[in-house]
Formats: C-alpha cells, structure tokens, sequence
C-alpha cells in the first residue's frame, strides 16, 4: 500500500499562515483570539488592560464596587485588550479641584451632582480654554441615578425634636435646637448632651454644599432666584453662621460621613443632612448598632444626580474613552439599575423602574419615614456667581 | 531534512519560552522588600499583631514587585505626637489611640512645615469609648445603674476627705482614682479634658478664659489629688487595677475594650476578682477612634505610602473587623452588629455613651496641659541608687547622666531624697521640694563615686522608713531602686524588709517601689519581689537601656 505523500508546498504555506497569525497577534490584541488556545497562552504574555480610573462620590461606594465585578465578569474587551476598573471614592467637589490642580488624572469623573459637573465645566473652560466635560453630550456624560436629599436623625430623638410629621419648620425647628446653649435638656433630655446637628463640607462635598444652598433659601423663603445680594444679606449670614457654628465635625465625603454617623450612633450626630440613598443604605446597619434611623423630607430640596461623564484630557485615549464607556451603557442597563434601587436605595433615573415593587427598600423603609410619589419640590439650582459666593463666605467664616 | 529543521524550530521555541518563564520565577525570588513601620497605640496591641504577622507572612506586594512588611511599634500616642515632630521616630504610619490629639500635633509639625502632617480625614481602624471602669460594687454604692454618674461624681468623691464611708463602705478606705499621664497617653489628655470640661460646667466651646475660672482650676485639683499614680500606658492601668483588686484603684479612665477583655477573664475563670463595670459619663466622654494616619512626611516614600495603603483596606476589611469585636472594640465598619461579648454581661452598655463632649481647639487643650502641671499631684520620691566597688565604668558613669536628665523631669513643687549605698547608706540630698535645689541636685549626682559592699536592704528600708515619717500622704509616694548585685552587707534580712513594705501595700495609695535590676549580676528576683509587693514595676537595665528605663518611670509621676 502505497503512503500518501506529504504536500510539503501546502503544509509550508500553512506553517507560515499559523506563524503569521501567531505573530501577528503578538502586536495586536485583537486577533489574540485566533491564535492556537494553548500555544498562546503559554507562549504570548497577556494582551496589556486598558486601565480607567473613576473617581466617584463615596455615597455609591457598594452600588459602584458590586457593578464593577459583575461587568467584569462579562469580560469586556477593547480592541482584544481587557478593562482594568480602578475605582477611588472622593469627596465631590474636591474630585472635581484635584483636577483642575493637576493632582489626579481620571478617566471619569462621578461625583454627586451635576451641580459639581457644570463648575468643573467653567474652571476647566477658565483654567485650560476648554472644557473637559460637555454635558450636553448624552454619550460621555449621563446621570447614573437619583436621590434627594434628606434630613437623617436616630429616630427617638428626631421624634423628641419633631414628631413623625413635621411641619414646614423643620429648618427652623433645627435651628433652634442647635444653637440652643441648653441643648436637649431643653427638650427634657439632659443625658442627651448638646445638640448635634451636621453635614459635610461644602467645600469637598455636594452634599454639603445642596445643604448650603437649600439654607438660603430656607432663610429668604424662596424656591428660585437666590442672588448674590442674598448671600451678602447679613440677616442671613450670621443666622447661617450660628447654625454651622455649632457644628463640630464636617465631613469630607457624604459616604464616609454616613458610615461615621452609624458608626458613632447618636452620641456624635443627632441629626444630619444626607442623601436619601445613604440613609436607606444604612438603614439595616443602623439598627445591629444603635438603633432606627427616620428620614425628614425638607419643604424644599435638591436631587443628587451621579452624573458619570468621560474626561476630555489629554492623559485619556480613545481605548479607555471606549472602555469607560462601555462600563456607562452597563450602568444604565436594567439589572444595575434594579440593583441601584433595589439593593442600595438609589432611585432609577428609567422611570420604568418602579420604587415600590415587592421587597423595594422604599417599601420596607415606608415606617421610616421614606416617601415614594411625594417627594418635596427641588429649588432652582442658582448661577455660578450665586454658587461661588456661598463657598466663598463659607471658606473665609466657617471652613474646618 | 526540512521536517526536523520544523521540529528543531519548535523545539527552539518551547527551549526559549521555558527559558523566559524560569527567568520570571527567579525574579520572585530576589524581590525587593517595602518596609512600613507603624507606631501605634498599645491599647489594640492584641487586635493587630496577630493580623501584622499574617499579613507579613501572605507576602502582599506593591505594584512594582516589592514585597512589603510592616513593622509595628506600641508607643503612647501623646509622646509619639512628640516624637515625630521631633524627627526622633520616622514612621510611615501613625495610629494613636485618637484624633482628639491630632490639631495640636499638626499645629506643631507646621511650625517646621510647609504642609500638614497628614492629608484628608484619615479612617478609622476600630472604636472605642472612654470610659470610667469602676468596680461593680462601688459603682452600685454610688447609686449606679439607676443614677447615672460622670466627672462631677468623681469630683465629688475627689472634694469628700471622707472617701467611701461617707456611702457607707468605710472599709473601702478612701476614693482611689486613676488615669495616665496627659503627656504621654491618649486617656490621660481625655480625662484632664473631660475634668477641665466638668469644672467649668460646660460641654463644648471650652475657651481659655474657662481655663482661668477657679471653680474649674480646683476641681481639676481635686480629681488630681485622689490619683494614686499615673503612666504611660491605659494597657498598665488597667492590668494593674484588674490583678490588685479594688483597695488598690476604686475607678481608672480607660476605654470599653479593656473592661470587656477583663470581664471576659472573669467569667472565663481567669480571674477572681468582682465584677467590673464601665461607666459613660453622663455629660458626656471622646472616643478612641484609633485613626490610621499615612504620614505626609519627606521620609515617606511613594511605595511605602502604596503599601501602606494596602495594609489599610486590609485592616478594614470585614474578616479583620469582625476579629476586632472579639477584643472587644467596637468595628469601625459599620455594617457589623455590636454584638457579644460587647454587652452587659462584659460590664458594658453598647447603647452608651448617648453624648460627647466637644474637641477643644489646640491651643486650648496645650492650656489644659499646661494647667494640669500646676495642680497635679506632687511626687514625694527616694531615688536609692547603688554605688558598690561593683557600678565602676560604663555603669556608673550611664547612671549619673541618666539621673541628671531624671531629675529635669520632675517639677518644682516635687519633693526629692536621693539615697545611695555601699557598706553604708549615704543621704545626698532630703526629702524636700526640687525647685529650690535643682541646679545643687544635678551636681550632687553627676559626683556619685562607687565603692565597697552592697546594702540594698537596709537602704530600701531607710527609704521606705523615711518616705513614712516625712512624706505627704496626699502626694504620690515612691521609691525608685537600682541595683547591680546581691546584698552583702545588710543588718536587715530581705524577709523583715517585705514584712515591713507589704504590711501597707495593699492600698493605691501606700508608697510605691520601682526596681532597676542593673546588669547581669543583679539579683533580678529579689528586686522583682520589692516591686511587685507594692503594685510599683521590676525593669531590667543596662548602661544603654538605663536613660529610657528612668524616662518611663517618670511618667508615673
């Protein structure tokens, strides 16, 4: 029987064609997968991660984390190359400075507000002649999800402070209780010591800076409109002063804030304002240390929106502008943003995503005090002049 | 022919290819090493060593390869403030036992500084509240639980010269009280604070001025006077007050974890004294929050600030969180249920504190600081110092700078004997107050001469005798001994000289003996046993140990 005789040509042809796979897929990831599976794990070193870095306002730390290693899990690629997600919680508005001083380099910036995203825009436009974000741009900068903010106090003692149903005083209810030298002992609880009102810094956090901003209204009894003659008004400075005077601790993150808060329990915090969202987080926390916590809706308030926007800098290149954008499209996909409501509190920004379906925190957290449909109107947020003299009186009377 | 050249192609290939591979595993083994030194705090000694050995041992490593190690040393978080803005301690990181310390480190490293010392609001490891531990019994005899007590009712029993039988327990003698040194120790600065607080009857905005009222210089005062000694160390403390039982320390400041570790001893048949409980002040207390501080100092390197970064998240990570309960902190993960031994069993309420009092300003607690050194309970000390043929050279010569330096460490209103022996027993100076004789003091030391036999018995029983007939029973009363070999000449035998000192060592307040064993030929032992006797503290010295050894005897006073 006579052997089939070897084509040695096509054979030849074929060894080079696998060769030049093989090395061809050496220089570019992208057709990494065509080579032999075995050969190329063991001979190729691992195509290089697209590495994004995201910097983000600690108050979505657990949604964050958990969304990236889902995503991850799916294994995402750019161009053959797998994503590297380095996620760094930051106060909001110090997020946004460290930028602009050059002492970060994100691929995208998520703090708490479009509030800190629209100033970005105009001191990045200020300081380098264009802007790093565009925020009409639905692509590269998207909302992720809501909260408004809220007032959080351990429930026996904002029942002593308020009841279960304040009225529209609940400001000036605060106020008074704050600045009171008596403290609790004025309201029949000696043991109870001073009274400690709190938020963040205005200055590295939205969420103190919405509290600042909501106080002026408050003071001049308006929803629209604050002017800076309304921030120079002195009636309205030392009324806000006394208030964050008696303030012992400012937070730099609305996250870590929180944390302490459930930390400490109410020896350190009575009351303090916060997102939504991280009061429901905390809700369950909150009870295995020191017991219920009750959410007070103010009579005006503000949404923190957690808008994710891609950077316009010359350290991000088009692959991590491909990769942080992929994350975004999964952020927005349904199951993170079930999960954003469902598991940590946030509410949907697809209004197809009911509040109150079976097992919805929103639900569960109904006795305390969370609202669902009736959520407060939102102020108008001011001009970038109204906004800078706040931070500007706050920086030069208060800052911690 | 070009079917082996095929194969000896892939043969090359698979040659190299193992050839890279085996360089990358020799890589690993010469990998550099990132150290990060940590000084912190001892009360969490027990909480983060065994997580410091593990983490060592799992040979985490930094981006570039390197494989850190952290090397922790236990240090009082008021005297490692002074130290690192010193320089004379260059850590990585700083862990003290709290923040409350913190502005006026940062205060003092800006002096010297373009920057602060440390950047943002660093984290928090684990928590846990100051707290008074008082017996069980005696806090009942107080009107404890139903009433609650705070810095005023130890101000109270502080101001009574009758101490416990004005409440019907005459046999508990008087109001013994404790708490370390606010120069050295993290609960020594809360309590002198929370006391200045409780004296001017006020909660938060502590002023200056307040530091000048009267009412609050004198019942810093009174607290002060019924403290039987202070300390570097809340660790010592509380070790001390739960082996001697209650004549020894009526109430210690202290934090909530060492009354849970002493309870779990109790109920775990490791200890057979009554129960002890924490009280919360009732105007309230701080916290010990144990921050973790990276330091922002030119020593720091940008690899050890990366390592030390990861050791962090390590140590907030939930298995090593949920361990810290164990110890009795408080997580500082808040996702963690307080739950046993943190309960009332273990002597505490989880519940508690329900207030704080407010952090003064820096410059307000250096008034503070400075106040306490005007009302603090004087010393009435004997230093016996051995000067037998057997201390020439190097010895002697370590002993007289280390006295002179010794010396600089006591203030004016101390009063100061200085005993030394050989075949006789030498008066260098008697039992009066410093100030007046400092400058004569420091030359009397610097002149010991050594010579003959030694009488270590007699001499500490001529100190004890002296301090009796001569000191102040609302001063501390201590005897300070060195000593480098046996007794050779005493008229008294060891068994009569502990007769004598344990007949009135029960008590906090009787006198207090602390023993150097100096050299190898010390008779470690006997000095071991006058020491432990009184419920003073044995240390073991060397002519380059022996400066340290009186430096840390002096926090006791």
């Amino acid at each position: 029987m006579k052997t089939p005789k070897i084509n040695w040509i096509l054979l030849t042809v074929f060894g080079i064609a696998s060769l030049a796979v093989f090395v061809f897929s050496l220089v570019n990831p992208a057709f990494r997968g065509n080579a032999y599976a075995p050969l190329r794990e063991g001979l190729l070193p691992p195509p290089d991660p697209i590495q994004i870095t995201i910097y983000y306002g600690t108050e979505k730390r657990d949604w964050l984390e958990q969304m990236r290693e889902d995503f991850l899990q799916t294994d995402p690629r750019v161009n053959g190359h797998p994503i590297e997600i380095e996620l760094e919680g930051m106060g909001s508005r110090e997020m946004v400075l460290s930028v602009l001083d050059g002492s970060i380099e994100p691929t995208v910036l998520s703090p708490a507000s479009s509030l800190q995203i629209s100033l970005f825009q105009d001191l990045s436009t200020q300081k380098f002649g264009q802007a790093m974000v565009n925020t009409a741009d639905q692509q590269n900068c998207h909302p992720l999800v809501e909260t408004p903010l809220v007032l959080v106090a351990w429930k026996e003692r904002g029942q002593a402070l308020w009841g279960l149903n304040p009225g529209g005083d609940l400001w000036k209810e605060l106020w008074d209780a704050a600045t009171d030298p008596q403290g609790w002992a004025s309201y029949g609880h000696p043991d109870w010591g001073f009274f400690k009102f709190g938020h963040t810094s205005p200055l590295k956090s939205n969420s103190g800076f919405m509290t600042s901003i909501l106080l002026a209204y408050e003071y001049h009894q308006k929803s629209a409109n604050l002017s800076v003659a309304d921030i120079q008004n002195p009636g309205f400075q030392s009324w806000f002063l006394q208030l964050e005077s008696s303030i012992t601790d400012f937070g730099d993150s609305t996250g870590s804030y929180m944390r302490d808060i459930i930390a400490y329990g109410p020896s350190k915090y009575d009351v303090v304002a916060v997102y939504e969202s991280v009061a429901i987080e905390q809700a369950e926390n909150a009870i295995g240390r020191y017991g219920e916590l009750y959410i007070y809706y103010p009579p005006r308030t503000l949404m923190s929106d957690h808008p994710y926007c891609i950077l316009d800098a010359d350290w991000v290149d088009a692959d991590q502008q491909t990769a942080a954008r992929l994350f975004l499209d999964y952020l927005l996909s349904d199951p993170a943003q079930e999960s954003a409501v469902m598991d940590f509190g946030f509410r949907s920004v697809d209004p197809d995503i009911a509040l109150d379906q079976t097992g919805s925190p929103f639900l569960v957290l109904g006795a305390n005090g969370i609202q669902i449909d009736s959520l407060p109107p939102e102020v108008e947020v001011p001009k970038g002049d109204v906004l800078d003299a706040l931070l500007d009186f706050w920086a030069r009377n208060v800052s911690d | 022919m070009q079917k082996s050249r095929l194969f000896q192609f892939i043969g090359l290939l698979i040659a190299f290819s193992l050839f890279l591979s085996s360089c990358s595993a020799l890589s690993n083994l010469v990998t550099d090493k990132v150290v990060v030194t940590m000084v912190y705090g001892s009360e969490k000694e027990d909480w983060l060593v065994p997580l410091i050995e593990a983490f060592n041992q799992a040979n985490h490593k930094v981006e570039s390869g390197a494989v850190i190690e952290i090397k922790a040393i236990p240090m009082g978080s008021i005297e490692s403030a002074r130290e690192i803005n010193a320089g004379t301690i260059q850590p990585t990181v700083w862990s003290p036992a709290s923040s409350i310390y913190l502005p006026v480190a940062n205060a003092e490293w800006r002096q010297n500084h373009a920057d602060d010392l440390y950047a943002g609001t660093p984290n928090d490891l684990v928590l846990s509240p100051v707290v008074i531990a008082m017996w069980k019994p005696m806090a009942e005899a107080l009107g404890w639980p139903e009433k609650a007590l705070g810095w005023s009712d130890i101000g109270e029993m502080a101001f009574s010269e009758e101490g416990w039988t004005a409440y019907g327990y005459p046999e508990w003698g008087n109001f013994k009280f404790g708490h370390t040194h606010p120069e050295y120790s993290n609960s020594g600065i809360c309590a002198v604070i929370a006391s200045t607080y409780a004296g001017a009857g006020k909660q938060r905005d502590l002023t200056a001025a307040d530091l000048a009222n009267q009412q609050a210089i004198d019942f810093l005062a009174a607290v002060e006077k019924s403290v039987i000694h202070y300390g570097s160390s809340t660790g010592f403390f509380a070790s001390r007050m739960f082996e001697r039982g209650p004549s020894y320390l009526s109430a210690a400041v202290m934090y909530e974890n060492l009354v849970v570790y002493q309870e779990n001893e109790r109920l775990t048949g490791n200890s057979n004294q009554m129960p002890v409980v924490a009280i919360y002040p009732k105007e309230g207390t701080f916290w010990s929050n144990h921050p973790y501080i990276v330091l922002n100092a030119s020593w720091v390197t940008d690899e050890q600030r990366e390592a030390a970064k990861l050791f962090e998240d390590y140590l907030l990570d939930k298995p090593q969180q949920l361990l810290a309960i164990e110890y009795g902190f408080r997580p500082a993960d808040p996702s963690i249920p307080l739950t046993t031994p943190l309960d009332e069993n273990h002597g505490v309420d989880p519940l508690q504190p329900q207030t704080v009092l407010e952090v003064p300003d820096a410059d307000v607690i250096r008034g503070i600081e400075a106040l306490w050194y005007e009302v603090k309970k004087p010393v009435d000390l004997v230093l016996v110092v051995d000067a037998s043929g057997s201390m020439g050279g190097e010895k002697i010569n370590a002993v007289r700078s280390s006295l002179v330096q010794f010396t600089d460490l006591l203030g004016d209103r101390d009063r100061l004997e200085i005993l030394t022996f050989n075949y006789e027993i030498h008066e260098l100076t008697p039992l009066t107050e410093l100030g007046d004789k400092r400058a004569d003091v420091q030359r009397r030391v610097s002149g010991i001469i050594e010579e003959g036999d030694t009488r270590l018995y007699d001499a500490v029983l001529k100190a004890y005798q002296d301090l009796n007939e001569f000191g102040d029973p609302d001063h501390i009363r201590a005897i300070v001994v060195l000593s480098d070999g046996q007794d050779t000449a005493s008229g008294n035998a060891l068994d009569a000289v502990l007769a004598a000192i344990g007949s009135h060592s029960e008590s906090g307040d009787a006198t207090k003996i602390f023993s150097i064993a100096y050299g190898t030929d010390a008779n470690e032992d006997v000095l071991k046993n006058i020491a432990e006797i009184t419920g003073g503290q044995e240390y073991f010295g060397e002519p380059d140990t022996i400066q340290e050894i009186y430096k840390a005897i002096a926090t006791f006073f």
